[in-house]
């Protein structure tokens, strides 16, 4: 799920940029920092909508680095158990396949893809009915859910389910 | 559109969930009567047989302490089956409620509204909903099977991974990990080894047979439960299934219910009721009595679009009056409930059509609008016999049959005897809520006892006395 938000940083700033540029200079180390990045509590930030407020530096003993409490609002992106995905399959083995939404990495295990699918081993690894009318393998597109997900402090990593209504390839790169 | 369905649906849902509410915190605890499972079904049947209807009412109806069934309807009310409808009462706004209960034939205050001292305090109102009842009680079903039958295919189950060779356990969360890019197994961070997924046949004989055990115990217990749930919901199930494509029978909110029950009831007051006791409650309302004289049958058609070929095919066939559609209703629910009996009892004298009556579900398939007029004779011949008894126990066998043609006053006096008699008879609440609504329909059939009187007395000689 997708959430816009308020988050704060101390941004440490080298003296060579003091100047005129002081202040893009700080928006865009921010963003170098920043996106991309994943915390446990808030999830992947996606991206810096903009910059709310820029506190009074501090300079440092010593170095003369100084440090900015810089305050930013950003779209972060936070997967749920529960919540049903689109994702990209980036990989299928005899164990399950794994998928990408965005940042976050999913895992669907062998288990909790539908009985009638059969995994077919080759240069394409793939899972398959029998009828062969639909096809699971690396670049397709599925809609799963998500069953549970594993939160450190740097990364996000979940388990999903295709063995529910409506779930399943939703776009094959085949066709 | 029959309600009929829709109610054996509430009574048949009432049984399987709710059996076994009980209302906690109750002050009597100590004694037996603390335990007062049941009385979810209790108010449940109670409600198939109303309308909108006061609270307190109910409570009386059915020997309830208020609290009790208030607490009880608080419980519905959150379940989605029940709307509640709470306020302020001025003394015109009771009568206009009163008047519309009069108007439905259903309300069982009819007789002492007089009495019924009105106070500016606020008056809660309960009515079934059935379009809701229908969803919640679906919805419950999908999910009380889909919960079973994800558990049993071990579905939102995180994948467990054992190594055979050293024992260590790992879980689907850990897989990115685990990806080897030589084949397409997990591998054993510790070891290399190839994992295995628990559950597998491999795994199940290194973690031993007791594990093994427990677990085919379970998916076997699961299954019972899955089967169990098959066969005792059918009965529900199919109900849901018969009422899926009928109409859903509303009553609207509380306001809108009373304006439709009382334009009803104004529109047929002008011939089918003149004798009707229930009436004199329309001059509460301010109905203007001329207007009553005027009244024709279209204007009761007016007043009854939807139903209109049934009522029409009534009106042709016989000198009957327009009946407006709630009561043709009503008659047609207790006809049915008493369909064995009345049949019996057309023949043999003196049994009592009240003690007859059990709470029996019939199927409603039956109904349909030929029998229409059937029903209406049974219901008609049952309450004439019924009257037959009373007035038989009555000491006064004389002045009433003297006075059966004379105002309402006579009857409304009749009427209260019947409560006291049916309070006499019946102790049990549900039965006893039957025989009332029974004694009630009775009183509203009796009106067309004059404008019929001629016609029944050729079938039924024991009726000619009546009229002497
Ligand atoms: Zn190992």
């Amino acid at each position: 799920m997708f959430f816009h938000i308020v988050l704060e940083r101390n941004m440490q700033l080298h003296p060579r940029h003091f100047g005129r540029d002081l202040r893009p200079k700080l928006v865009s180390k921010l963003m170098k920092d920043v996106e991309g990045t994943c915390s446990g509590r808030h999830g992947f930030i996606v991206a810096i909508t903009g910059v709310e407020n820029v506190g009074n530096g501090l300079i440092r003993d010593g170095t003369g680095f100084v440090t900015f409490p810089v305050k930013y609002q950003c779209v972060v992106f936070r997967p749920f158990k529960g919540e049903i995905l689109e994702a990209v399959v980036t990989m299928v083995n005899k164990m399950g396949f794994f998928a990408e939404a965005g940042p976050v990495q999913i895992f669907v295990s062998n288990h909790l893809i539908p009985d009638d699918m059969e995994f077919q081993s080759g240069d394409m690894p793939n899972y398959t009915t029998s009828d062969g009318s639909v096809k699971i393998q690396k670049e397709s597109e599925v809609r799963l859910k998500i069953i549970g997900t594993r939160v450190d402090a740097t990364e996000i990593f979940c388990i999903g389910t295709i063995k529910d209504d409506f779930l399943g390839v939703i776009s094959d790169p085949t066709s | 559109m029959s309600i009929e369905p829709f109610n054996r649906l509430v009574k048949l849902t009432a049984r399987a969930f709710y059996d076994d509410f009980t209302t906690k915190g109750d002050n009597q605890s100590k004694s037996g009567r603390a335990d007062n499972r049941g009385i979810a079904v209790v108010v449940l049947d109670a409600l198939t047989r109303r309308q909108w209807v006061r609270e307190e009412n109910l409570a009386k109806d059915l020997k309830l302490h208020t609290k009790q069934l208030r607490r009880t309807l608080r419980f519905f009310e959150e379940e989605k089956l029940v709307t509640r409808d709470h306020r302020k009462e001025t003394a015109k706004g009771a009568k206009i409620y009163s008047a519309a209960v009069a108007a439905t034939a259903d309300g069982h205050q009819t007789g002492r509204e007089g009495e019924e001292k009105v106070k500016l305090h606020t008056h809660s109102y309960c009515c079934l909903d059935y379009a809701q009842i229908y969803d919640v009680v679906r919805y419950r079903m999908h999910r009380m099977k889909k919960k079973i039958k994800d558990e049993l295919d071990d579905r939102n189950t995180i994948q467990e991974y054992i190594c055979p060779n050293c024992k260590r356990r790992y879980t689907a969360l850990d897989a990115l990990r685990l990806v080897s890019p030589e084949d397409e197994y997990f591998h054993c961070e510790n070891c290399n080894g190839e994992l295995v997924a628990e559950g597998d046949k491999l795994a199940a004989e290194e973690m031993g047979d007791g594990d093994d055990n427990a677990r085919r115990r379970r998916r076997e217990k699961l299954r019972d439960m899955l089967q169990m749930f098959e066969e005792k919901l059918k009965p529900l199930m199919d109900q849901l299934n018969r009422v899926k494509d009928l109409t859903v029978p509303e009553f609207g909110t509380l306001q809108a219910w009373e304006v439709r029950a009382n334009a009803a009831a104004r529109s047929a007051n002008g011939d089918a009721n003149s004798n009707d006791p229930s009436k004199s409650s329309q001059a509460y309302n301010g109905t203007p009595m001329p207007f009553l004289g005027e009244t024709k049958v279209e204007v009761a058609f007016s007043g009854v679009e939807d139903k209109g070929s049934n009522i029409k095919s009534e009106n042709t066939s016989t000198p009957m009056k327009v009946l407006p559609p709630w009561m043709i209703r009503q008659g047609m629910v207790l006809t049915n409930e008493q369909r064995g009996e009345v049949k019996q009892e057309s023949n043999i004298e003196g049994t009592s059509t009240a003690a007859d009556l059990s709470e029996d579900k019939k199927s409603v398939d039956q109904k349909d609008d030929k029998n229409l007029q059937d029903e209406y004779f049974k219901a008609y011949y049952a309450a004439l016999l019924q009257r037959q008894q009373e007035q038989e126990e009555s000491i006064k066998v004389e002045q009433e049959s003297f006075n059966t043609t004379e105002g309402s006053s006579r009857q409304v006096g009749m009427k209260a005897k019947r409560e006291d008699y049916d309070n006499d008879e019946r102790d049990e609440n549900v039965e006893w809520e039957e025989a009332r609504t029974t004694g009630n329909t009775s009183s509203t059939f009796k009106v067309d006892l004059n404008v019929e009187a001629d016609a029944s007395g050729d079938d039924e000689d024991d009726i000619d006395w009546e009229e002497g």
